[in-house]
């Protein structure tokens, strides 16, 4: 079953000295439960791309198909929405709440959708599963390693169970053991199911992904 | 729950940079404590003054001209209502009641304590008119004197106690009611005796001044009218005040007093709401990234406009609720110095100026946190992802 479906996607940002194309008549298709590994030089369009699949950013011409919806026409709160219930986005950066413990940060999105606190235990499951301890849980984000931020990070995609997982370089912070041990769990993941989109520099990590899309000058090669 | 998370947010954002907050919470503090407290003030001071002037609302008093211009100590050539002129003013004043008052001050004595005390004299018919008694009987006859609250409680005087005045001995037959300061007379620390018993003893036949006790209260122009054409034809014989006019004076005064110390409080509300901008627009600089993170993650704008405004909600209702405090405080203390008395401040049209006061602070806070929070809310999630 197709997930995602671009047609003839582009997105042109206009500037002062004229526009810039960043991303040129793109289409794309990716089914349910496929492992990407989007590839390319710097300012290539890789995380225009990935932006657009997760309902971060509408495109300026043609179909953007996510799940079935046509982006096109939702409104800020509608594609808010799909990026709460369907996409689990994983950064380089980790982009954790400093203001929120480790544990609310994995509770956040789960609050955002269902209106209360999470009182099943999923969060402290999903921190588990990541291979966090129960102690680190009441810890701020800053108070973890590398390492530990991106697996709380991930544990915080995962909570509301969304269909897509976007990565982008979500081991470009990260030392080649840490890194590998998050590309574990990302193809974990993409064995129970899960769609996963990752943007990456680095061949060793593309290898993970089933297929390799390569973009330059906002063009798949 | 779910507001829950972003107060959350709100609050721990505002410990988080808890200095700044601290000073802008203070010009909230004031601009609310200055509010209210004025406004308590000044409705406190209305009260008690209209509480002491209600019951003479109705009353005209007459001087003879230029017999108003009595120095402290000149208490010697003073134009005097004659015999003559209390005909005419009882002719003028048709069926209204008219009081003619004689009035002096002289040395009291009572056991062992002395002092200075006012005296009025009074036909035995007015009295009634004027005063009311708290125990004992009107006067019937020239050998007792009334004696008004405040220096019955000096004295210690109850109905029967003995008094010299000047060198006269009086037996006190009642004691009044408190009345309050008043422009015709002021009674509570006075002694009343009766006419005869003044003019013989004073050696004096003119009024010092006459009272019209009007029966309707909007007849007070006519009557007053009556008299000045009556009697001031030619030259002015009589001034003719009414308590009414000058009731109305001071509390157009205090008015103007209380509105004046109630813009003050206005100015540091907005002081204090410029601070408020200006820390939530910092607060939101500071948290562009993380706006970017929360918006990416599944949070809508209203629900980021909302944890802004919390944040400035917080700020406002904390300065509110300090600011309450101060001003209860305040008012007290200032109370407790001008009008020993604080009886007037937990009147509710008194305190209602501290809800007043404090509506005023957080919808300061909130009107100033609304372009930050509405700004936080607009960015765009990608840019704001992308910032540094
Ligand atoms: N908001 C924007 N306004 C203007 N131009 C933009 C904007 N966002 C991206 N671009 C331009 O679009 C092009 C693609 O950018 P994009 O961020 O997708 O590149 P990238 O492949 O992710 O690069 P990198 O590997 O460095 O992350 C670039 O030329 C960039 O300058
Ligand atoms: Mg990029």
């Amino acid at each position: 079953m197709q997930i995602i479906s671009l047609e003839g996607v582009s997105k042109i940002y206009p500037m002062p000295f004229g526009e810039v194309v960043a991303l040129n008549n793109v289409s794309l298709t990716i089914e349910e439960g496929d492992f990407i590994a989007i590839m390319g030089p710097s300012g290539s369009g890789k995380s225009t791309l990935l932006n657009m699949v997760g309902s971060l950013d509408v495109p300026t011409e043609g179909k953007l198909y996510i799940n079935g919806v046509d982006v096109g026409t939702l409104s800020d709160d509608e594609l808010t929405d799909l990026r709460r219930d369907t996409i689990g986005f994983i950064f380089q950066q980790f982009n954790l709440i400093p203001l929120l413990t480790v544990r609310e940060n994995v509770e956040y999105p789960y609050i955002l959708k269902y209106r209360k606190r999470d009182t099943a235990g999923r969060c402290d499951e999903l921190l588990k599963c990541m291979g966090l301890t129960e102690n680190l849980s009441h810890h701020k984000p800053n108070e973890l390693s590398g390492g530990q931020q991106q697996r709380v990070a991930i544990a915080r995609a995962l909570v509301n169970d969304p269909k897509i997982l976007l990565c982008d370089e979500p081991t470009g912070n990260l030392d080649s053991k840490t890194g590998t041990q998050v590309m574990e769990l990302l193809k974990n993941l993409n064995g129970k199911g899960k769609t996963i989109i990752m943007v990456t520099h680095d061949t060793q990590i593309a290898e993970y992904a089933k297929r390799t899309i390569t973009i330059a000058d906002g063009e798949i090669q | 729950m779910n507001p829950g998370i972003f107060f959350e947010f709100a609050k721990r954002s505002v410990r988080l940079h808890w200095l700044r907050s601290l000073l802008a919470v203070i010009g909230i503090v004031i601009g609310v404590a200055a509010i209210a407290s004025m406004g308590m003030l000044g409705n406190s001071l209305v009260l008690s003054i209209s509480e002491s002037l209600s019951d003479v609302g109705d009353a005209i008093v007459i001087y003879s001209h230029g017999g108003i211009s009595q120095g402290p100590s000149s208490t010697t050539v003073n134009d005097k209502i004659t015999q003559r002129m209390l005909k005419d003013i009882i002719r003028a004043s048709g069926s209204n009641d008219v009081i003619p008052i004689y009035n002096t001050a002289d040395q009291i004595e009572v056991g062992s304590d002395d002092g200075i005390a006012t005296v009025y004299g009074l036909e035995t018919q007015d009295l009634s008119l004027l005063l009311d008694l708290e125990e004992g009987q009107f006067l019937k006859s020239s050998a007792g004197a009334l004696a008004g609250s405040r220096i019955a409680e000096e004295y210690d005087l109850k109905v029967g106690s003995r008094v010299k005045l000047g060198d006269e001995n009086l037996r006190i037959v009642g004691i009044l009611e408190e009345r309050g300061m008043g422009f015709d007379i002021n009674p509570d620390s006075a002694l009343i005796v009766t006419d005869k018993f003044f003019s013989s003893t004073y050696d004096q036949e003119d009024y010092n001044f006459v009272i019209v006790k009007v029966r309707d209260i909007n007849d007070i122009e006519y009557v007053k009218d009556a008299i000045n054409t009556k009697m001031n034809r030619k030259d002015d014989v009589v001034d003719v005040f009414d308590t009414k006019a000058i009731l109305e004076t001071i509390l157009d005064t205090f008015g103007q007093i209380s509105t004046f110390t109630t813009a003050i409080g206005g100015i540091s509300l907005v002081v204090a709401g410029v601070s408020i901008f200006n820390i939530q627009m910092m607060s939101v600089t500071e948290r562009i990234k993380e706006i970017g993170i929360i918006r990416s993650i599944g949070t809508k704008k209203n629900e980021v406009l909302k944890m802004f405004l919390y944040e400035a909600i917080i700020l406002g209702l904390f300065g509110a609720i300090v600011g309450a405090l101060f001003s209860f405080l305040a008012g007290y203390a200032v109370l407790m110095v001008m009008l020993n008395s604080t009886e007037f401040l937990f009147e509710p049209s008194t305190l209602v100026y501290i809800p007043y006061g404090m509506i005023f602070g957080v919808v300061t806070s909130l009107v100033s946190g609304f372009y930050p929070a509405w700004k936080a809310a607009n960015l765009n999630p990608i840019e704001a992802l992308r910032y540094e």
